[in-house]
């Protein structure tokens, strides 16, 4: 009886304590802060970085957590980008409202296309979602009289709460407002995560025919999550427009698609912290091998594939899979 | 007409020319032991579809506890009581044994939609989980991930997530397949010890566990129900020596 009571004990403990935070969860915020103060003439790319990791973290709530797979999640972004740059091209300038706004209006795409694509599964899924994307790139091409095709539009914001201005010369306020929304979106996620919501998605991805077969309505979930995720990967979208103040059809490029998931397959899917590692590892190297090799050839994309290479041969759980395998190995020689 | 929890009026069910399941009229009522027999392709698994909803009838009807559930989903079936065990293992594999019961518990008590609340403070999801795994004498196994349990003892977990639907009826598609006879008295027991208020339709081969289970009994030969009654009854009828025992004792 004693071993069978300790076992129980511990499956409550390990239920009820998981969702806790990790003094390890600190680190990314530290560094961001840090990165801030000592290497003040990196903000823009860090800036891109923070944006790309709500950009990857909401990938994965889809890819990561609810196993739906989608080279289509510039859809999302590109939309949230243009409801922002022509809010503030029609007098609607406050990038508080284009957040709210750019979110809304992804969340309607994800519900209108999530509800059609989330039918199929597999590589017609992979698909689909690729096409409309490819669509949604094209309208925005032909459309170039409200887009402004390859030129883009050039905005203004107005001051976040008539107060702070997003400058563009040294992203101080950009850098500190775009790691508020990263953080305000990374506690959201993390939250669904740990919630019964977010372990019903981890059902869906282990076995979908057995959620079915124990009374889950997975179709109507999946919809649900692909809309949240619609709507934080139209955050992103705004909040990359915002700090440039110019929007062109690149927010819809396919590539950018490929990109992000390129991203969170390196830092590892399914594991929140992923995103980050991904996002940062893949801007810093494309950015290194630029200096270094130049771009008068494609050297980063070389340099990227073969990080993915030696990453799905070799750390099949992606970078941070490599972290947790250390921290794991530790643990055991603590014990 | 009758308390049946759940029947079935002439359900039929063709794959193009094919029909696999042709005029099955049965039912279980409450604390049932009912087993279906039959040779390969006799439509076994078919039939456990039809009645999970994984599959719609091509005419007929169904009815639990007298209300028509013909054109419900699986997922609303089983909110209304109807479980099911897989023949092969359907298992959320990557998982801890205690995190696949919590998720089936979640869902019947119509929790797994909350986004906001730790899914730690389910207090009661937890106990019920903890309940059936002491029940099935899984709890030594609770944080082991399902992939690495023996056979068997997957099995059981199949059963747990079943169980932890609070069935009304469940139904067991072959639970002692592919378990070794090591093992197998671990599931044949746990069948054995299912409340029994809850009606119980198992499909199986073995004759050994149909015997030793069901009070009652069906033949499925090519889609139709060819012979029912008692075990003694079916033992004994000539028709079914014919068709399915007496091809048994030729092998």
């Amino acid at each position: 009886m004693v071993p069978n009571h300790s076992s129980a004990a511990k499956a409550v403990n390990y239920l009820q304590t998981r969702h806790r935070f990790h003094w390890g969860e600190a680190i990314p915020w530290i560094l961001a802060i840090l990165v801030f103060y000592f290497l003040p003439g990196y903000r823009l790319l860090a800036t891109q970085i923070l944006v790309m990791i709500i950009f990857a973290l909401s990938l994965d709530l889809i890819v990561g957590y609810a196993g739906i797979i989608s080279l289509g999640h510039t859809a999302f972004f590109g939309t949230g980008a243009y409801i922002t740059a022509l809010l503030a091209t029609n007098n609607i300038p406050d990038p508080i409202i284009g957040l709210i706004a750019a979110a809304f209006g992804a969340a309607i795409l994800g519900f209108l296309s999530g509800w059609v694509l989330l039918r199929t599964t597999g590589l017609t899924l992979l698909v689909l979602t690729m096409a409309v994307t490819i669509m949604l790139a094209e309208l925005a091409n032909d459309f170039d009289e409200i887009t402004g095709g390859f030129d883009g539009i050039n905005f203004t914001n107005s001051d976040i709460f008539g107060l702070i201005e997003l400058d563009q010369l040294w992203y101080s306020s950009s850098y500190i407002y775009v790691l508020i929304v990263l953080f305000l979106s990374f506690l959201f996620i993390r939250t669904i995560i740990y919630a019964p919501f977010g372990r019903m998605l981890i059902g869906i991805r282990e076995n979908p025919r057995r959620m079915s077969a124990i009374g889950t309505p997975v179709h109507q979930r999946q919809v649900i999550v692909y809309v949240v995720s619609a709507a934080i990967a139209g955050i992103a979208g705004a909040l990359w427009v915002q700090v440039q103040g110019n929007v062109t059809t690149e927010v819809y490029a396919f590539e950018l698609s490929g990109d992000v998931l390129i991203m969170l397959i390196l830092g590892g899917t399914g594991r929140l912290y992923g995103a980050f590692l991904g996002a940062t590892v893949f801007k810093i190297l494309e950015n290194v091998t630029e200096q270094v090799l130049g771009t008068d050839q494609p050297y980063w994309q070389f340099a990227i594939g073969l990080v993915l290479i030696l990453t799905v041969l070799f750390a099949r759980r992606g970078l941070f899979g490599i972290f947790e395998d250390l921290g794991n190995k530790w643990k055991e020689r603590g014990q | 007409m009758s308390d049946a929890v759940l029947e079935t009026k002439n359900l039929n069910k063709n794959f193009g020319a094919l029909a696999v399941a042709q005029d099955i009229n049965f039912s279980l009522n409450p604390g049932a032991r009912h087993a279906i027999i039959g040779p390969n392709g006799a439509g076994k698994t078919t039939l456990v579809n039809l009645l999970t909803g994984v599959l719609r009838p091509s005419a007929g009807a169904i009815f639990l506890s007298g209300e028509d559930i013909t054109t419900m989903s699986e997922n609303e079936r089983v909110k209304h009581g109807i479980a099911r065990t897989f023949q092969i293992n359907t298992l959320f594999m990557g998982l801890t044994v205690i995190d696949n019961l919590y998720l089936a518990i979640a869902e019947r008590f119509g929790g797994a939609t909350e986004m906001f609340r730790p899914a730690g403070h389910h207090i009661k999801v937890q106990e019920q989980a903890l309940h059936i795994l002491t029940t099935l004498k899984l709890e030594e196994n609770s944080l082991t991930v399902v992939r690495e349990l023996s056979y068997g003892r997957q099995r059981l977990v199949e059963l747990a997530i079943a169980l932890a639907l609070d069935p009304k009826v469940l139904l067991l598609d072959e639970p002692a397949a592919g378990v070794p006879s090591t093992e197998s008295h671990i599931i044949l027991d746990a069948v054995d010890n299912l409340p029994e208020d809850i009606a119980i339709l198992i499909i199986e081969h073995d004759m050994d566990v149909v015997f030793r289970f069901a009070k009652r009994i069906s033949v499925l030969v090519r889609g139709s129900i060819m012979a029912e009654g008692e075990p003694e009854e079916i033992a004994t009828n000539p028709e079914v020596q014919a068709v399915y025992l007496g091809e048994a004792d030729h092998v």
